[in-house]
């Protein structure tokens, strides 16, 4: 093949399978938007704090299969911290406080990471770290795969959740009309509480699955929180597979306008396509909802 | 087996309910008739704990209940099947149902089995749900989510059911497949707390009546007594 063409290949292959990666960490917006009309505007930084206690517990000799479960369990804990500290009190009072809320415990969360881990990237080793596969002159690394499989697995083991069992349906019927989830005996302030549990867990998984291809610092957060958020503007909120193909979508573009244009130019497409929905769909993903709510 | 003395309730600055009492014998089935904005719907919603009391005392089987969550209170026994259905639409019928036997079931792990028995008695009772089974709640007529809703708050074994309004707009066939259910539940032994506006079909099937107006209690007594009042039949009748 032409060597010209097997680099952009090369390049957008890379950057769809990262890619994924935002469409799981926009997935998480989607989970708790489902069950609480919000969203964690500091779900990036969740992601952050996952990639750096797995980045710990490796450190100290845990297993990175078993540094994964710590981050999770992490993550869990504080997907639930925000819903049950800031998120239910703006809702209960029917005001969008939670918006500025979740910014706010996001950028503390960014100057404890630099507090505790400092502000230098660090890279995050993984066991198959330097392993590929060849595909035609097309090499694809381990953690490379390990995001593609991770990303989509993580969603389609929370979707068949949703689905097939009691837990997940209830969760549904609280989202589809909380009032009369009540009345079916089903807490919907637990449901809510839950899928925050949910997403955090699967924003701190993100971060274990990213961090061994990007390095790992204070400064990924902001950036994956605007790639996730666009990614969640342009598919909606109500689709998994609208961001799938979203996620796919922006991280081929990111990576050749990086590519192509210098890698000053990589954050550039999530600020375009994000200008791009919030202008063709002016009612933002939320304002619509929101208004019939309060 | 439900008894509210003096409640006083409702939205913003004003009392909606204005000391409301009412009693609801265990195995008896007890109208509730009233117009547009008496306030039925806005009892229903205390009793059910959707909506706080600002004063006054609800014993359900001899325990306070006001200011419980609506889920505690539900899964106490006392189960409102709402006015205007309130099925959850994006969800199949057959979820639906199962949603209303939630506190029952396995959270994981073979929850249909376990409903198998009880989704039997709806689906006889409604055989059309049986048919619609898999269909989305929402894209079922008026009458057919009439039918789920009640036969969703049935799942849940109810030792008190609210019904508000069930006839809400439906066409008399469906009206009265509807009534013929309520008269299978009360034969069957089931406490019934029916909210109407219109006596005529409620007091027919029910033992005892309170007439609301304006969130107040104005009349009560056997629903026999109460049909044949000339100022209810005037009033209410139609
Ligand atoms: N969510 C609400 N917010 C504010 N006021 C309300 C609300 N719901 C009902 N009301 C008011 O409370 C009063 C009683 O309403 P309610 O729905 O309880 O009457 P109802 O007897 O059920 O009437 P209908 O037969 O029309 O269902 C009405 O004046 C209504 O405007
Ligand atoms: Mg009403």
């Amino acid at each position: 093949m032409n060597p010209e063409i097997l680099a952009y290949t090369q390049m957008a292959v890379s950057g769809a399978l990262m890619g994924l990666a935002y469409a799981l960490v926009a997935y998480g917006f989607q989970l708790t938007f489902a069950a609480g009309k919000a969203v964690n505007f500091g779900q990036g930084e969740l992601v952050m704090l996952g990639a750096f206690v797995g980045l710990t517990l490796t450190g100290i000799g845990i297993p990175y299969w078993l540094s994964i479960a710590g981050a999770m369990a992490v993550g869990t804990g504080l997907g639930w911290f925000v819903e049950r500290s800031a998120v239910r009190l703006a809702l209960k009072q029917h005001n969008e406080g939670w918006i500025l809320l979740t910014i706010i415990i996001g950028l503390f969360a960014v100057s404890a990471a630099e507090n505790i881990w400092g502000r230098e990237d660090k890279p995050y080793p993984v066991p198959w770290q330097d392993g590929s596969i060849d595909f035609y002159g097309i090499s694809v690394t381990w953690p490379e795969i390990t995001i593609a499989a991770g990303a989509l697995g993580a969603m389609i083991l929370i979707e068949i959740a949703k689905r097939c069992t009691m837990f997940g349906i209830a969760v549904q019927a609280v989202s589809a009309d909380p009032d009369a989830a009540e009345l079916c005996g089903i807490r919907s302030t637990s449901a809510t509480s839950l899928s925050w549990a949910v997403s955090g867990a699967a924003a701190a998984f993100a971060g274990t699955i990213i961090g061994p291809v990007t390095t790992v610092g204070p400064t990924m957060a902001a950036a994956l929180t605007l790639k996730a958020f666009s990614v969640a503007v342009v598919a909606g909120l109500d689709s998994a597979i609208g961001l799938v193909f979203t996620g796919i979508f922006l991280g081929t573009v990111e990576n050749l306008s990086g590519f192509l244009l210098g890698s000053g130019w990589r954050e550039t497409p999530g600020l375009i396509l994000l200008i791009l929905a919030l202008a063709l769909r002016p009612q933002g993903i939320f304002g619509k909802k929101i208004i019939r709510k309060v | 087996m439900l008894k509210a003395t003096n409640l006083h309730a409702g939205y913003g600055g004003s009392d909606v309910l204005k000391g409301i009492s009412l009693e609801v014998p265990e195995g008896s089935c007890v109208a509730l008739v009233g117009a547009n904005g008496a306030g039925k719907t806005t009892l229903a919603r205390t009793l059910s704990g959707l909506l706080v009391p600002r004063k006054g005392q609800i014993l359900f089987k001899g325990k306070e209940i006001s200011g419980l969550p609506a889920s505690r209170i539900a899964r106490k026994g006392l189960c409102l099947c709402p006015e205007g259905r309130h099925v959850f639409a994006p969800l199949s019928v057959e979820e639906n149902l199962l949603l209303g036997a939630f506190p029952r079931l396995p959270s994981i792990g073979p929850f249909r089995r376990k409903a198998s028995a009880d989704l039997e008695k709806i689906y006889d009772m409604f055989p059309i749900l049986q048919q619609r089974r898999s269909q989305q709640a929402g894209s079922l007529s008026g009458g057919e989510q009439q039918m789920l809703a009640i036969g969703r708050v049935l799942m849940a074994r109810p030792g008190l059911v609210i019904l508000d309004e069930p006839s809400m707009g439906l066409a008399p066939l469906v009206l009265k497949e509807v009534f013929e259910a309520i008269v299978t539940l009360r034969k069957s032994g089931m406490t019934i707390l029916l909210s109407e506006q219109f006596a005529r079909n409620a007091l027919s099937v029910t033992d005892s009546a309170y007439i609301m107006e304006q969130g107040t209690v104005v009349l009560e007594g056997p629903s026999a007594d109460l049909a044949k009042n000339p100022a209810v039949a005037e009033a209410y009748l139609g």
